[in-house]
């Protein structure tokens, strides 16, 4: 039995003792103090609280931290200083896609995830990666352009 | 407060499940919604639950077996399912239009048919295509159709000590294949409506032939009754069945919410799958 | 030449902190001792309380209800009316009325005594819709006759005479439902005291408002309360009055226990238990001659304001004066209803009252013209309102209506009437068309007889700071308005600052509602500005600025005549469908809009509005459902309300005329609430025609469509 859940985010060790079942995203917001991930809607709806578990987008929200157990999570706290994530935050920023905020660094997770399997996607496949990603102010259009510009200002990053 | 599981292996988990009744929780996109409570605060449901996510070995895996069975472990998410080119097509459509990328990370096969919601989506296509789901205990293995598995809404056959360890689904081959699932919009949506058709012909006789409509009804609905009008029939013979069969199909159904909306969507949709083969189009997928 | 010019492309100054995950949210604050609060609520819609029944709390935890409103207090949150309690005391008459606040330290205790709290009842017949309302259901919740406001508004001709000579009259009934806003951010705020004073984080748009709502709890002055709006992830009018319910429990709370106290709503709570857009009930009365030319319009309007008035009276007046649409008809008699329901209050939605009728007259107006065979364009652009044209307030459009050059360029840009030809009436594609506005700022004289904006620059050194009560919610104003004052000033915009608002710390500027923000305070800033430019040489120093109204548009509140509004913002918008013949799915394939809003201070921000409104509309004629059952809300999460996600819509074309309105600064109009306001009508048309049916009712999702395919 693992009475110990151990795994990495952002590339620190972090052992959790307490109830398997607690979730993932009040361990990163709470314990960890990292407020970046936010909570839209706790029923893994939204994608407000999306991080990256073992190279994919997940959300956190419903993830129970048991099921971590030797995971390395990635957290808006730990792209954000990376070539990557600057590039991802820039064209965000300058493509206009940021209003309320809400939902960005979510968003930018499933930016980088898509990015990194798919460094030149069409408009298309950046609106179904980002599907599961609820925004209620953009209406989407520039955050796909940002994505576009992301991919386009990080060329060789994204091979 | 119910305690709650990280088992190390699968007998510890066969043994949580045996003596403490756990839930089994592999992808979480269900339980951690059901037992939700609110901000800050771990999901609670009454019974413990047991997290086996990480039993990939024992649990996980898609193959496809010698006499052309495939096999899905029971963790096996839907985005593996979605990708894996040995899946059957229908299933593929499933899982590929399941949540959204994020959920399809986390949700597991063995999750959506423990959940036994008349919603869910891999339910439906797997009743098409006669699929069985294995279980396991100390006691051994057992091995039952799906649609014998899933008695009704959230109701299932699994006993207080068994574990959903796979689904096995039997080769086929089909002549035109339809799947359908109507969400409340395009993407990242709960199924309002799904389903799955397929046909096989030959030389101008129906030989197989079957349905399975999703979210309308309790559970999966397959009404072998209405399939056997069509079957074994010649294709000609079908445009003068159409009617008859869509009424044994509007019987079988039994949608609670939108009854007219759902009826009358049933009906147009195997409308168009019939007219395919009735019009002999090209095989293969009817859309 | 300005070193900031009002045309530059800029970049948005809250963007990189927002997308890095530094902004802070209220729920992200984390003060010492804190703790946390949740709401114990009425799971019935009308009842008397007979017994309200505590587990033991334990030490530390607390109930605070009305019995800890002290004496010189009152249990009344001021809204725009004063009926809202903070806490339901004696009887409830909604479900998810506040009963009182459980506050403690650990959020698992908390839960505990939350589930395990039990409230005694005798149930009352809840009425739930405008209909249960009007018939009285279970007796008048309020006065004798369950209405809570009403006006009118009266043009041209009496109608008695305009009937008798019309050749026919065309009667519909058109309706709308709840929307509920679903700002990403649900509702929080956090209370604590300093230095003998009580200071509020909250997610709002308003943190003057909230001042003087809940202070009068306590019997204290709003001055002895301090607001400080944190980082807010939208809002759409959500966060304009409901924030008071928040914070006034959680003011009394604070005088109770003294200690910082959290309160963050869950989404199912932010979704059951808040303010929704106004359910309406339209009646059109439409006196038409023999070649279906109108001759005047009876409207009644009845609107869904739930248990408490609180801004409805206002939001229903918006709604008459929109009611309409961009046309001048030759006479109307528009009448403006609002009932009281044993629903969730109903308050501020993006639009304020106005979608709805524009919503109406805009359908209305397309079955008239398909009755006649007229394309829904050609017969609505005979009506176009023009300069000088009288309103509905006998008062006068003030600018230039450019509506006929946005019409003829968005044909062009959407090859409407080649498509409206071509796919006609039932072939499965359809467009549809819709033209619509938006009165810009308070109605009236308000600005001036009631808000008094007031707005302040400092000067220190050679950085100005902008100290303005307005608030950025994510429509982008904390980068505008530095941009009206350095373009102003003649300075780089990075030397100019705007902080997120602190009552104790800036001038009150009126609300951040309405689109007047730009309009009025960007107003009021560019004078500063002015001023501060002229003296620039003196120093540090600040200057501060009331509103001025233009003087010679004279507004009686009493009657509702006169120039309702000194600015419109005007829109239109073409969409373009398929539908799934077997399914009933609609496939949006084309979105076109033109928008005037003066002059745009800066178009990215703009570009940003426009499609975000957009899709907020779309959302609201195609999917956004929120049943209510018995007085319960059915939609409780955002699986079962659904809101557009990215592949709902496709990219959208838009564009502006440029119509620099007098009064504005750079000429600049309001813009946050037109472009909601126009979308859903041009989506209903154009899937009206694709199937050959009528629809009176939104949202339409595919079961909707079938029922008007079977009325057919």
């Amino acid at each position: 039995m693992h009475r110990q859940i151990e795994f990495r985010v952002n590339g620190n060790k972090v052992v959790y003792s307490g109830d398997p079942l607690t979730r993932l995203v009040d361990v990163l917001r709470d314990d960890l103090r990292l407020t970046g991930v936010k909570e839209g809607c706790g029923e893994g709806e939204c994608g407000a609280c999306s991080i990256i578990k073992d190279g994919r987008l997940v959300t956190s929200c419903i993830i129970p931290v048991g099921a971590c157990l030797g995971s390395d999570i990635l957290t808006i706290e730990g792209i954000r200083d990376t070539e990557k994530g600057r590039c991802i935050v820039e064209a965000f920023r300058d493509g206009g896609a940021v209003q309320c905020g809400f939902c960005i660094p979510g968003m930018v997770m499933a930016a980088y995830v898509l990015l990194s399997s798919n460094p030149a996607p069409t408009d298309e496949e950046i609106r179904v990666a980002i599907s599961g990603n609820i925004c209620r102010c953009t209406g989407y259009d520039l955050i796909v352009e940002s994505i576009r510009l992301a991919a386009e200002r990080g060329g060789a990053l994204w091979q | 407060m119910a305690v709650n599981y990280v088992p190390s292996t699968l007998d510890e988990a066969l043994l949580l499940r045996k003596d403490r009744k756990a839930i089994p929780l592999a992808g979480g996109t269900d339980i951690m919604v059901q037992g939700k409570r609110g901000l800050g605060l771990a999901p609670q449901l009454d019974r413990p639950v047991m997290i086996i996510s990480h039993l990939k070995d024992e649990l996980g895996g898609i193959r496809k077996d010698e006499d052309g069975s495939v096999v899905i472990g029971a963790i096996a998410t839907a985005a593996e399912i979605a990708s894996s080119d040995i899946v059957p097509w229908h299933v593929r459509m499933a899982a590929s239009g399941m949540g959204a990328i994020a959920l399809r990370n986390s949700a597991t096969i063995g999750g959506n048919i423990g959940n036994a919601s008349p919603k869910g989506d891999l339910p439906q296509p797997l009743i098409l295509l006669d699929a069985e789901v294995v279980l396991i205990s100390f006691d051994g293995e057992r091995r039952m159709l799906l649609d014998d598995f899933i008695k009704g809404s959230k109701t299932t056959d699994l006993h207080d000590d068994e574990i959903i360890a796979s689904i096995v689904i039997p080769p086929h081959e089909f002549t035109y294949s339809y799947y359908r699932k109507i969400g409340m919009r395009k993407a990242n949506a709960i199924s309002k409506l799904s389903l799955s058709a397929a046909a096989t012909i030959k030389d101008g006789l129906v030989v197989d032939f079957r349905a399975s409509s999703g979210a309308a009804g309790p559970k999966v609905i397959r009404s072998r009754e209405a399939e056997s009008m069509i079957i074994r029939r010649p294709v000609e013979d079908i445009e003068g069945i159409v009617p008859d069969f869509l009424e044994a199909w509007d019987h079988a159904i039994s949608p609670h919410a939108m009854p007219r909306y759902r009826r009358n969507t049933t009906s147009r949709m195997l409308t168009r799958f019939l007219e395919a083969i009735v019009n002999g189009e090209p095989e293969g997928i009817v859309r | 030449m300005p070193l900031t010019g009002i045309d530059d492309k800029v970049v948005r100054v809250d963007a990189e902190a927002k997308a890095r995950g530094e902004a802070r949210y209220v729920s992200d604050y984390v003060l010492p001792d804190m703790l946390y609060a949740c709401m114990v609520r009425s799971s019935v819609p009308r009842a008397r309380i007979t017994g309200i029944h505590l587990p033991e709390l334990p030490e530390g935890y607390y109930f605070i209800s009305a019995k800890d409103i002290p004496e010189n207090g009152r249990n009344e949150l001021w809204m725009i009316a004063k009926d809202w309690r903070c806490f339901a005391d004696g009887d409830v008459r909604y479900v998810g009325e506040t009963i009182g606040l459980l506050v403690g330290k650990d959020r698992n205790i908390l839960r505990y005594l939350q589930d395990n709290t039990r409230i005694d009842y005798e149930e009352g017949v809840p009425a739930v819709t405008i209909d249960d309302a009007i018939a009285l259901k279970g007796g008048p919740i309020v006065g004798e006759d369950n209405v809570m406001c009403s006006l009118f508004c009266e043009k041209g001709r009496p109608m008695k005479d305009v009937f008798n000579e019309a050749d026919s009259v065309f009667e519909e009934t058109i309706e709308t439902g709840f929307q509920e806003h679903v700002h990403l951010e649900t509702n929080g705020a956090l209370i604590t005291e300093e230095d003998g004073r009580y200071v509020i984080y909250a997610s709002a748009q308003c943190p003057f408002y909230i001042r003087k709502s809940v202070a009068g709890l306590l019997g204290i002055s709003p001055e002895d309360i301090i607001i400080r709006q944190t980082t807010t992830g939208g809002a759409f009018g959500g966060k304009e009055h409901f924030p008071d319910v928040l914070c006034g429990p959680l003011l009394v709370a604070e005088s109770v226990i003294h200690k910082p106290i959290k309160l963050i709503f869950d989404r199912s709570e932010d979704m059951l238990y808040s303010v929704k857009r106004h359910p309406s009930k339209t009646i059109f009365r439409t006196a038409l001659d023999k070649e279906g030319n109108i001759l005047g319009i009876e409207g009644t309007i009845y609107y869904n304001c739930g248990a408490y008035l609180s801004a409805s009276y206002v939001v229903l007046q918006r709604g008459v004066f929109h009611a309409n649409g961009v046309y001048d008809f030759p006479a109307t008699y528009l009448k403006g209803v609002g009932v009281a329901t044993n629903t969730f209050p109903s308050d501020a939605f993006r639009g304020f009252g106005a979608p709805q009728t524009l919503f109406a007259i805009e359908t209305h107006l397309d079955h008239i013209a398909r009755r006649f065979g007229f394309d829904p364009a050609e017969y609505k652009s005979r009506y176009f309102i023009k300069k000088g044209g009288e309103t509905v307030t006998n008062g006068h459009i003030i600018e230039e209506v450019k509506l006929p050059e946005m019409l003829s360029r968005l044909a062009e840009a959407s090859d409407y009437y080649r498509k409206a030809e071509e796919y006609g009436i039932g072939s499965g594609r359809g467009i549809g068309i819709s033209f619509y506005n938006h009165g810009g700022a308070f109605t009236g004289n308000g600005e001036q007889a009631i808000i008094k904006a007031h707005a302040r620059l400092v000067k220190e050194g050679k950085r100005v700071r902008i100290e303005v009560g307005s608030t950025e919610m994510g429509q982008g104003f904390q980068t505008a308005l530095r941009k009206i004052a350095a373009n102003t000033l003649g300075i780089e915009m990075e030397d100019v600052d705007y902080p997120n608002p602190d009552t104790s710390l800036v001038p009150d500027s009126g609300p951040t509602a309405a689109s007047r923000s730009t309009m009025i305070v960007g107003k009021i800033v560019e004078e500063c500005a002015k001023e501060m430019k002229e003296r620039w040489d003196e120093g540090d120093f600040s200057v501060e600025k009331e509103y001025v109204h233009p003087e010679g548009h004279p507004w009686d509140q009493d009657t509702f005549r006169g120039d309702a509004y000194l600015g419109y913002g005007w829109g239109a918008a073409v969409v373009e469908v398929e539908v799934d013949r077997i399914t009933n799915e609609v496939n949006t394939v084309g979105i076109w809009s033109c928008h005037d809003i003066g002059h745009a201070i800066d178009e990215l921000i703009v570009h940003g509005q426009v499609n975000g409104g957009i899709i907020q509309s779309l959302g609201y004629a195609a999917m956004e459902k929120m049943e209510n059952r018995n007085g319960h809300f059915r939609q409780e999460s955002m699986s079962d309300y659904v809101i557009p996600t990215s592949m709902d819509f496709p990219k959208q074309e838009w564009s502006l005329v440029d119509n620099p309105y007098q009064w504005g600064p750079q000429g600049a109009k309001g813009m946050g609430e037109l472009v909601f306001n126009g979308a859903d009508a041009a989506y209903v048309d154009a899937v009206e025609r694709a199937l050959g049916i009528t629809v009176t009712k939104i949202p339409i999702p595919p079961e909707d469509i079938e029922e008007a395919l079977e009325n057919a």
